[in-house]
């Protein structure tokens, strides 16, 4: 049960990477590669706030929220509105998760910090594994997320108005949808998430430059595994991913770790090319 | 006729004092000076600058006391430092701009093994006496590289250490976790051979990716099949994540580390930034050579550190500090061979007598032979210690 809770642990922070993506893909139809690394960033805001500061949590995750949020925004007038080819897109925001690394290194240096969790630093048993209750925190919050944004997307007018972007945005903006703005309140609202997870990815995974590195490639493996814009999809998808990573390395050894992830993502990529919870749509040429 | 005749000597008499000018430029320094040059990545990031700047600071401290000491050969000893950016196309462009302004006597490259793999060949064609912290395949061949010698040890000199701990501590079976970097992997493998032939029973060689965030798994594969005792290879924070990953299980082994663990911050640094002092490290070893941990009575080590501290704060282990002990082998060297010609003071830099009369800090005594330039400390050299903060270059 340990190794079930371990996997589903890191299952659920490429989840959260990947809801990220979602938010922006679902809004634009662009991808922000650069989202892991402003999880990085929310978590190194996090280890500054309550070690550097001593502030209380909720202080820190409103701060963190607030900074990475202002980051995202940033970025989406630095990297992604001044360019209107989709490919471009993906080069300059791959550019700005470059720039963060190099940033929080130079801000933050290259050793591992410790982000302490408000429930404890000590291992608990549950269903006959152990867990860090930080870990058990991340799946709740991967599961709130999906469940909390699926509502939103169904019962809000912005949410309507963001499915009707993703559907035809050509039509979306006929219906008098702010598309631009949508768009960049979108991104933001993603970089606000990341600020808000990185006091939670960062009590596991500790504050670190290399984070955002590790996180962006398995992010984007949850996606294509549940298929791009679906919510659910991330969590059964980061369920897989977190799962196969554990079980390989425990049972075959840590070298087929990577491995066994890949091999899913081809197996599921041959059988639904879109992904496990998108289908595939004719469109008219 | 006769003007253009003049013009024409003239010509030629002001080539020739070019020439003459750039000849003596090209040569080495002047005879009552002895040239050291220094490479190092000072504007690197992060760790690797504050490697190159203990480096290159070990090197001053070095300068400083053989200068007090007489010079080498009598020669006032000077030096200039190069900042590479731990670039090998920097180090050979800004190492080629060094030799044809003025040709220094010895080279100390600070920098990792791609930089020295890059300015060797450069060394070796200069005739340049040099000492080398990142090892290649071929820097401590003197068939290769004759007038090259390697400072720092090797990954079996580490492991030749941990048999003897093992038998002081009646570990007869051990489990191996190491990192899938090129370093971590020929660890891995170096580390069964050499347990495996002292006669330890090893009885999990498990592997985790150095960009995994987890590691319970492989820790949980280990566990399984008993050993007395965790080897563990780590730097950074898959490090950290073994040592929550070990806490999590509620694991009580002993985990021995080897010499990345001990370069991790995270280790040295208290709570809350760091794991000094908690369960998580209870239970940890790690390796160190000798002159890291700080020890009241070596007084050769103290001494480099007063004399580091004296010129700036250490920002790094001194387990970078070598350039200090190169220029106390050079000085040893000059004093046998009386001459400062680099291929005499390589052959002096083999004779026993001249390594073990070295004042050197960090290694005791450095066991270069005719076959091999590798510095090959002995095991004596390494010490494994728990955790401490970190203080000048030195755990406390």
């Amino acid at each position: 049960m340990t190794l079930i809770w371990g996997g589903l642990s890191l299952g659920a922070i490429y989840a959260i990477v990947a809801i990220g993506y979602n938010i922006v893909f679902i809004s634009s139809k662009t991808f922000n590669f650069a989202h892991a690394q402003l999880t990085m960033v929310g978590a190194f805001v996090a280890y500054t706030g309550l070690v550097k500061w001593h502030l209380p949590t909720v202080l820190v995750l409103v701060i963190a929220s607030a900074v990475v949020a202002i980051i995202a925004a940033i970025e989406e007038r630095i990297a992604i509105r001044p360019v209107g080819d989709m490919h471009n897109i993906l080069v300059t925001t791959l550019g700005a998760s470059i720039l963060l690394d190099g940033a929080a290194q130079l801000t933050w240096g290259s050793q591992p910090l410790t982000v302490p969790f408000f429930a404890g630093d000590s291992a608990i048993t549950l269903f006959g594994g152990r867990a860090y209750p930080v870990e058990l925190f991340l799946i709740a919050i991967a599961v709130l997320l999906v469940v909390g944004l699926g509502i939103y997307s169904r019962r809000s007018l912005t949410g309507l108005a963001l499915l009707g972007m993703a559907e035809d945005r050509e039509a979306a903006l006929l219906r008098g949808v702010n598309v631009r703005r949508l768009a960049f309140m979108a991104f933001v609202a993603a970089g606000a998430l990341a600020g808000f997870v990185g006091l939670f990815v960062g009590s596991k995974t500790f504050a670190v430059s290399t984070l955002g590195a590790a996180l962006a490639l398995k992010g984007f493996v949850v996606l294509a595994i549940g298929g791009f814009g679906s919510m659910p999809g991330t969590l059964v998808g980061g369920t897989l991913v977190g799962l196969a990573e554990a079980y390989a390395s425990r049972y075959l050894g840590g070298e087929y770790a990577n491995l066994a992830v890949f091999l899913i993502l081809i197996t599921i990529l041959m059988v639904r090319p879109a992904g496990l919870f998108v289908r595939t749509k004719e469109r008219v040429v | 006729m006769k003007t253009r005749l003049f013009k024409v000597v003239g010509g030629l008499a002001a080539l020739a004092m070019v020439a003459a000018g750039c000849a003596s430029e090209d040569a080495s320094g002047s005879d009552s000076e002895y040239h050291v040059l220094v490479l190092g990545g000072i504007s690197a990031e992060g760790v690797l600058a504050d490697n190159a700047s203990t480096s290159v600071l070990s090197a001053k401290a070095g300068v400083d006391l053989v200068n007090k000491n007489g010079g080498i050969d009598g020669k006032k000893v000077t030096i200039k430092v190069v900042d590479d950016q731990a670039d090998p196309t920097t180090a050979v462009t800004k190492l080629r701009e060094a030799i044809a302004k003025e040709k220094p006597d010895l080279v100390l490259n600070s920098g990792p093994s791609t930089v020295a793999d890059a300015t060797l060949p450069i060394l070796k064609q200069n005739n340049i006496l040099s000492f080398n912290i990142g090892p290649t395949a071929t820097s401590a061949d003197p068939k290769a590289f004759p007038l090259n010698f390697d400072l720092s040890a090797s990954a079996q000199n580490q492991l030749d250490a941990f048999p003897p701990y093992f038998a002081e501590k009646g570990y007869k079976k051990v489990g191996i976790l190491h990192g899938s970097s090129s370093y971590g992997e020929v660890y891995g493998a170096a580390a069964e051979k050499t347990f495996t032939a002292a006669g330890v029973d090893v009885v999990a060689n498990e592997e985790y990716d150095v960009a995994a965030l987890d590691m319970t798994a492989q820790l949980e594969a280990i566990r399984s099949k008993s050993p007395d005792a965790l080897v563990l290879d780590a730097y950074g924070a898959p490090l950290g994540y073994v040592l929550k990953g070990v806490e999590k299980l509620g694991w009580d082994i002993p985990i021995i580390g080897n010499t990345s663990v001990a370069a991790t911050g995270l280790i040295s640094t208290p709570p809350p930034s760091g794991v000094l002092g908690t369960p998580s490290v209870k239970n940890l070893v790690m390796q160190v050579y000798k002159s890291t941990a700080h020890d009241d009575a070596a007084t050769d080590v103290n001494d480099l550190v007063t004399r580091m501290k004296a010129i700036d704060p250490i920002k790094a282990t001194l387990i970078v500090a070598y350039n200090n002990d190169a220029l106390a082998l050079v000085q040893a060297a000059a004093e046998k061979a009386k001459s400062t010609d680099p291929k005499k003071l390589a052959e002096a830099l083999i004779d026993s007598s001249v390594l073990e009369g070295a004042t050197t800090a960090i290694i005791d005594t450095y066991r270069f032979t005719a076959d091999s330039h590798a510095a090959n400390p002995s095991a004596d050299e390494f010490a494994f210690i728990a955790p401490g903060p970190l203080k000048d270059g030195q755990f406390q």
